[in-house]
Order: C-alpha cells, then sequence, then structure tokens
C-alpha cells in the first residue's frame, strides 16, 4: 500500500529523516514507534502530502504523493496528533461537511453519516454539538470524519492521547474492525501496550532512520513455526544439546535451566516434544507459547541498535 | 448547493437571532437618520448613512470575518483536514470569500438597497456605478485579507495567529473609507486621457477585485499542493506600475520606468521579508537544479526573484532612458539614472543579508536580524560618520544621496551587494560541509 524510498527531510538544524526506504503491505496494521523526535510525525505528514520532503519517493496504491498529493488525498484518511473539529457544529454538520468535503456524492452523504455514526457509536450524538462532546467522543468524530469516505489507508498520529482505558479500549476494537474491512492503517503511537492489540506490524524509528520493519505475529496454520518457551525446576546440563538434536525444534536461546525455541509443529506434535523430555528425565515444570509482545520487541530492537552502535 | 465550504459557513455564520438581530438594527439605525433630517436632505442623508453602513457591515466586519476564515482554522486545529479534502482551490476560495462573509452581504444587501432607493430619489449621480464599486471594494478586501492570511501563516507569529493581518486589513479599509467618503468629482488624467470620476473608480475597484481573488485563489492552491509557477507576482507588479505610472504620464515612458521601479521595489522587500528563505528550500533548489527538473525549480523558488529582476530591468531603462533625453525632461522625474540603479543594487545587498541571515544554523529570527542589521548599516553607521565629518565613510557605508547624482554611488553600491553576496556563498560553502560530514 505505502512504498518509500530514500525519503529524507529536514528540519532546520537537524535532518528528521534519513534516505529512509520501507514498504507497508495492504491490509495491514503498522505500528510507528519510536522516541519523541525519531521522526513519526514527519513521516506521517509526507505520506499524507502535508509536507514536502528534500527527496525521495512515496506511493501510495501506486500513486506518487509527491507529485499527485491530490489525488492521493482521496484514498486516504488521516488524523493528526492535534485534530481539530469545529465545536459550534454538530456531529452530523461534521460528518456531513467531511463527507462533501471528500468528494462523496450528495446522494450518498446521508447514508454515510448514518454509516459512520453507526460505526463509531456516535448515532444518538449527532445532535450535538462537537464542542459538548467528552474526549474520547470527539476522538470518534475526528476519526469518523477521517474514515467516512472509506479510504483505503488510515493514518493516525497519536490517536489514543489523552484518552481513558475503556476509550481506548474501544478504539482498538474499532482499528480491527477497519483492518477487517479492507483498510490499511499506519498509528504511531508512544503507548505500546495499546498498539500491540491490533497491530500486524512494527516499524521502528529512531533518528530518522528505521529500526525495524517487520511483521509481529506471523499468520498460524496448523504446521506453522511458533515461538515456545521450556522450564526446568532444576538445572541440567544435558538440555542444549538435547534441543539441537529435535525435529521441527529452532534453538533461539537456551541454557541448563530453561529454552526459548521455534518449533515446527502441531499441538499434537508438541504434545509428543513434551513426552520425549520427560522421558528423558528433564524435570519439566513448563512448556508454553511464548509471544513476544510490541514493548518487548520494540526494547529488543532498540538495545540491538545500540549494541551495534557501540 | 455544491460547495461544502461555503455550506458549512453559512451553518456557522447564520442563526435565527441573527437573521433577525440585522434588519432590525439597520431598520433603527435609517428611521433615526429619517427622522432627525429634514426635509429636502432625508433622501442624501439615508444615501450617506446606508454608505457608512455598508462601509461598517461588508468592508470592516466582512473583513473580520474573512481574516477569521483562515486563522480560525489554523488556529483550531482544522487547517490539515481542509488541506486534504478533495475541494478544488475555486471551490475552496469562493466557499471563503463568499461563506464566511455571507452573514455581511446579507446586511450589505439592505443597505444597498437603501443607497440606491436614496440616491435615485434624491438625483444623485451614477448611483449604479457607486453600489458596484462598493460591492467590488469589500470584495478586494475580503479577498486581499484571505490571500494575505494565508501567506503569511507560515510564520508562526502570534500576531498573524491573533489576526494581526486583519487588523491591518482594516487599518487600509478605513483609510480607503476616507478617501471613498471626501472624493471630489473631478475626472482622473490616466496616461493623458481624461475618465469619468464614477467609471474610473468603479473600472479600479473592478481590477482590483478581480487581482485580488486571483491572489487569493493562487494562495488557497498553494496551501492545498497544487503547485503554480512563480510569475503571478511579477505579473502584478507590472499591472500596479502600469496603473500607477499612467497618473504622473508625462508623455514619455520615463515615469513608467520610474513608477516600475518603486513599484517593484516595494513588492520585493514585502516578497522578500514574508516568504520563507530557509536554508531547506535553497537546498532543494540546489537539488533540483543538479538533476535539470526546471519545472520543480521554479515551483519551488520564491515570488521575490522575480520582482528583483523587473527592479534592475526598470533601473536600467530609467538609466538608459534618461541618459538620452534633455535636462529639461529628466529634471521632473525624482530618480535620476545613477539613483535608480543604486536602489536596485541596495536591493540585491538586502537579499543577500537577509540570506546570510536565514541560513544560519540557527535562523528563527533571521528577518528581525536582519531589519537590524539593516537599520545599523543604512542610518546609525552613516549618521555617526556624519557627526564624526568623515563625509567620505558616509559616503562609502551610504551611497544612495539624493542630493549628489554620480556614477560612483552604483559603484559603491555594487561593492555593497558584491560583499553581501559573497557572504551568502560562504554560508552556503559552510553549511554544505557541514552536511557533508559523517
Amino acid at each position: 500500500m505505502i512504498e518509500i524510498e530514500k525519503l529524507t527531510f529536514d528540519h532546520p538544524g537537524h535532518r528528521a529523516l534519513d534516505a529512509v526506504s520501507l514498504r507497508v503491505p495492504e491490509g495491514s496494521v503498522t505500528a510507528l514507534v519510536g522516541p519523541n523526535g525519531a521522526g513519526k510525525t514527519t513521516l506521517i505528514r509526507c505520506i499524507a502530502g502535508l509536507e514536502t520532503p528534500l527527496e525521495g519517493r512515496i506511493t501510495v496504491d501506486g500513486t506518487d504523493v509527491i507529485e499527485q498529493p491530490r489525488e492521493v488525498h482521496r484514498i486516504m484518511g488521516y488524523l493528526s496528533d492535534f485534530y481539530g473539529l469545529y465545536q459550534e457544529l454538530s456531529v452530523a454538520r461534521c460528518l456531513e461537511y467531511a463527507a462533501a468535503a471528500q468528494g462523496l456524492p450528495e446522494a450518498d452523504i446521508s447514508a454515510a453519516v448514518a454509516r459512520t455514526a453507526a460505526q463509531l457509536d456516535l448515532a444518538d450524538k449527532l445532535a450535538q454539538p462537537a464542542g459538548n462532546l467528552s474526549r474520547g467522543q470527539r476522538q470518534r468524530v475526528a476519526i469518523g470524519q477521517a474514515i467516512i469516505h472509506r479510504p483505503k489507508l488510515l493514518l493516525l498520529d497519536e490517536p489514543a492521547s489523552g484518552l481513558d482505558p475503556e476509550a481506548r479500549a474501544s478504539l482498538a476494537i474499532l482499528f480491527r474492525q477497519l483492518q477487517a474491512e479492507g483498510m490499511t492503517l499506519l498509528v504511531s503511537s508512544h503507548i505500546l501496550a495499546e498498539l500491540d492489540e491490533y497491530s500486524t506490524h512494527m516499524l521502528a524509528l529512531r533518528d530518522g532512520r528505521i529500526l525495524e520493519n517487520r511483521q509481529l505475529h506471523p499468520v498460524h496454520t496448523a504446521q506453522a513455526t511458533r515461538r515456545l518457551r521450556l522450564e526446568l525446576s532444576s538445572p541440567d546440563q544435558r538440555l542444549p544439546g538435547w534441543m539441537q538434536q529435535q525435529a521441527g525444534v529452532l534453538p533461539r536461546q537456551s541454557d541448563a535451566q530453561q529454552a526459548e525455541f521455534d518449533f515446527n509443529g502441531d499441538a499434537h506434535a508438541q504434545a509428543a516434544l513434551l513426552k520425549a523430555l520427560i522421558a528423558q528425565g528433564f524435570p519439566v515444570c513448563s512448556l508454553a507459547s511464548h509471544k513476544e509482545n510490541l514493548q518487548q520487541s520494540y526494547l529488543r530492537t532498540v538495545a540491538a541498535h545500540l549494541e551495534g552502535t557501540r | 448547493m455544491n460547495n461544502p465550504e461555503f455550506k458549512r459557513n453559512l451553518w456557522l455564520s447564520f442563526s435565527s437571532h441573527g437573521l433577525i438581530a440585522m434588519p432590525a438594527l439597520l431598520a433603527l439605525s435609517l428611521i433615526a437618520t429619517a427622522l432627525a433630517s429634514e426635509g429636502n436632505n432625508k433622501m442624501e442623508s439615508l444615501h450617506s448613512v446606508a454608505t457608512a453602513l455598508f462601509i461598517f457591515v461588508v468592508w470592516l466586519w466582512g473583513m473580520r470575518n474573512a481574516n477569521a476564515s483562515i486563522v480560525d482554522e489554523i488556529r483550531d486545529k482544522t487547517w490539515d483536514q481542509q488541506r486534504m479534502s478533495a475541494l478544488s482551490p475555486w471551490t475552496m476560495t469562493w466557499g471563503k470569500l463568499f461563506g464566511a462573509t455571507a452573514f455581511n452581504w446579507y446586511g450589505g444587501l439592505m443597505c444597498l438597497a437603501v443607497i440606491a432607493g436614496a440616491g435615485l430619489a434624491a438625483g444623485l449621480p451614477d448611483v449604479p456605478a457607486t453600489l458596484i464599486t462598493l460591492c467590488a471594494a469589500g470584495i478586494t478586501l475580503h479577498a486581499g485579507v484571505i490571500a494575505i492570511n494565508l501567506h503569511a501563516c507560515q510564520f508562526e507569529s502570534q500576531f498573524v495567529q491573533r489576526g494581526g493581518m486583519g487588523w491591518l486589513g482594516i487599518i487600509f479599509a478605513l483609510i480607503l473609507w476616507s478617501g471613498f467618503a471626501s472624493y471630489e468629482t473631478q475626472p482622473f488624467r490616466w496616461w493623458g486621457r481624461e475618465f469619468g470620476h464614477a467609471l474610473f473608480l468603479l473600472d479600479s475597484a473592478l481590477l482590483f477585485a478581480a487581482c485580488a481573488i486571483f491572489a487569493a485563489w493562487r494562495v488557497v492552491s498553494n496551501a492545498l499542493q497544487v503547485r503554480t509557477l512563480p510569475w503571478a507576482w511579477p505579473a502584478f507588479a507590472v499591472l500596479m506600475s502600469v496603473y500607477l505610472a499612467g497618473f504622473a504620464y508625462q508623455g514619455n515612458l520615463l515615469t513608467l520606468w520610474e513608477t516600475g521601479l518603486m513599484v517593484t521595489l516595494v513588492m520585493s522587500y514585502a516578497a522578500l521579508f514574508t516568504e520563507t528563505n530557509s536554508l531547506l528550500r535553497w537546498n532543494k533548489l540546489r537539488l533540483l537544479q543538479a538533476r535539470q527538473q526546471w519545472r520543480g525549480w521554479l515551483e519551488h523558488l520564491p515570488m521575490w526573484p522575480g520582482t528583483v529582476a523587473l527592479c534592475l530591468l526598470f533601473a536600467l531603462l530609467l538609466a538608459a532612458a534618461s541618459g538620452g533625453m534633455p535636462e529639461t525632461i529628466t529634471a521632473l522625474t525624482p530618480l535620476q539614472g545613477p539613483q535608480a540603479l543604486t536602489l536596485a543594487l541596495m536591493l540585491v545587498r538586502d537579499a543577500g543579508i537577509l540570506l546570510f541571515f536565514s541560513f544560519a544554523q540557527r535562523a528563527r529570527r533571521a528577518v528581525g536580524i536582519t531589519l537590524l542589521y539593516l537599520l545599523v548599516l543604512d542610518m546609525l553607521l552613516p549618521f555617526l560618520a556624519n557627526v564624526a565629518g568623515i563625509e567620505a565613510l558616509r559616503y562609502f557605508l551610504q551611497p544612495l544621496d539624493f542630493a549628489v547624482i554620480s556614477w560612483n554611488s552604483p559603484l559603491i553600491m555594487s561593492l555593497h551587494a558584491l560583499i553581501a553576496v559573497g557572504l551568502v556563498a560562504w554560508r552556503l560553502k559552510q553549511s554544505t560541509q557541514a552536511t557533508d560530514k559523517p
């Protein structure tokens, strides 16, 4: 959906994006993570065609953003970190204006407003002025404005900041719904735990460069590789060597007391492995799937980067 | 109604209270005028008061609302949403121009009806021309303030964000109003021909309304990422030069070159100090130049180089024309060839000084620093040299001397300009070396 080649953007006195190249697959939810000043907002604004980079190329669904920003806007929705609403307009009119401004035919606007309001749980708020809503509700109106024309790509810059846990949970549900409808989402946030709930990919930025851009949780099939973690109640020096010899086992990290490995097999194969471990006399106290969350993944990436730069 | 921006502005501008209050207040003011004035003067008084009310409601209040149509969007963070909409620049422009001021035009139309009725009843001349002139001037002010605000919004200055441009516009409107209120009905002499007063005002107002709408459309286009080539600003400078030179026409083209020089000088400084002249923009231009992407290069070029080039051209034309003319003619023009060239070269020098400060690593206050240095260079140091009695130093520091007509003046100013250009080249070299460092 998004392809970027050697994108470079300068702010006065520093380089915000330094020859960034990346791909964001269609239908994915990509978590854009990184510390303050990493270049997340600049990257999102460049993709949205709101900033002109020094050099580089950005295409969205095959259209060049720098050459044809207006064309790309038709298939894109954007929610900035400091979004605004027309406080004195009712929610219905905010959505109606957004729909008309995005070029929806007059005849389709009422249906689009009703559909979006229902999707965002705003149907009973349509007559209220936007300025009278709670922060979470205003956030939903702003998202409604960004998605009312059913864009293929939705860019969200810190969408959950300032929201209470309940509003965040409903936001996560909404993003999963949008992904299920085929929309591609690029979401920047500091709250990694919240991104973890719906992200399929992670794009880590630091100092204007990409640290990592990868899929988070591979799609599971019956024979898919999973990360498993084994723990023994007491150390056994045979464990690392024994694990190396097992079919379908690719050790990632192991010592006498524990092992973390990629396992290629279904639940029956996992049961057989456990049976073999016990038969060999290993004092197994735990064998379970080990899913690395986004925070762990990000911190591991940063640690590897810092190690590499030393 | 197919313009969402116009429709949104109507939603925000009109309320049932406003719909009743506006005609009620206007009617009360006009009834009070009618009751207060006597016999034969009644219709003339109504005409005058309705004109004043129109100027207040449409020109001044309307300009405040046109100002808010940009300032409020930026302040309330809704501008990005508008920039990403599918609205065309023209739809956005007229939606803001007539939508944000629709309530003012609602009141203005009532005033126009009274102006027309009272004017015709009182037997005043040129009533239709007056009506159209008033409307055209209102549109000029509204479109002008939209264009200036959008142009200036790149500066994160509180003055602009609080609607300062609107206040400047209101001051301009008041000056215009005083001119309108105290006009004499003498015909205008323009390019040697005589034009009726009302007709000339009408034509001028329509011309400037068209220019202001065009300017607003161009600036909105740029804000909506529709790229344009930088011809409009120099073209407007030429238009203004021809328009203004017509009033001073004395049978030769000297007045045109002279007016052109002054107009392009003022417009160059205005653009120079209000456009982005950052190193980032220069780097982008260098990159496009290296890749020979000339259209992109022109699209990213600021407006001021075009008028600076025109200014140099007008100075050369003035110098060449005045050189071949008898003294009886050249004595009538306040500017002589050497002074014209000195002025144009001073503009080049000042542009160089601004770029030198703008290309610094920390260039947040480049405009302010440049103005300070220009004040020191052009006024303080020459004053000190003068007080100290070092006339040669004073002349070297400020060679623009209207009392002395000498070709030394442009020569010395060329040296100033060369030093400024050299400083810019040095700064660029420094920045390139800093960028190339790993």
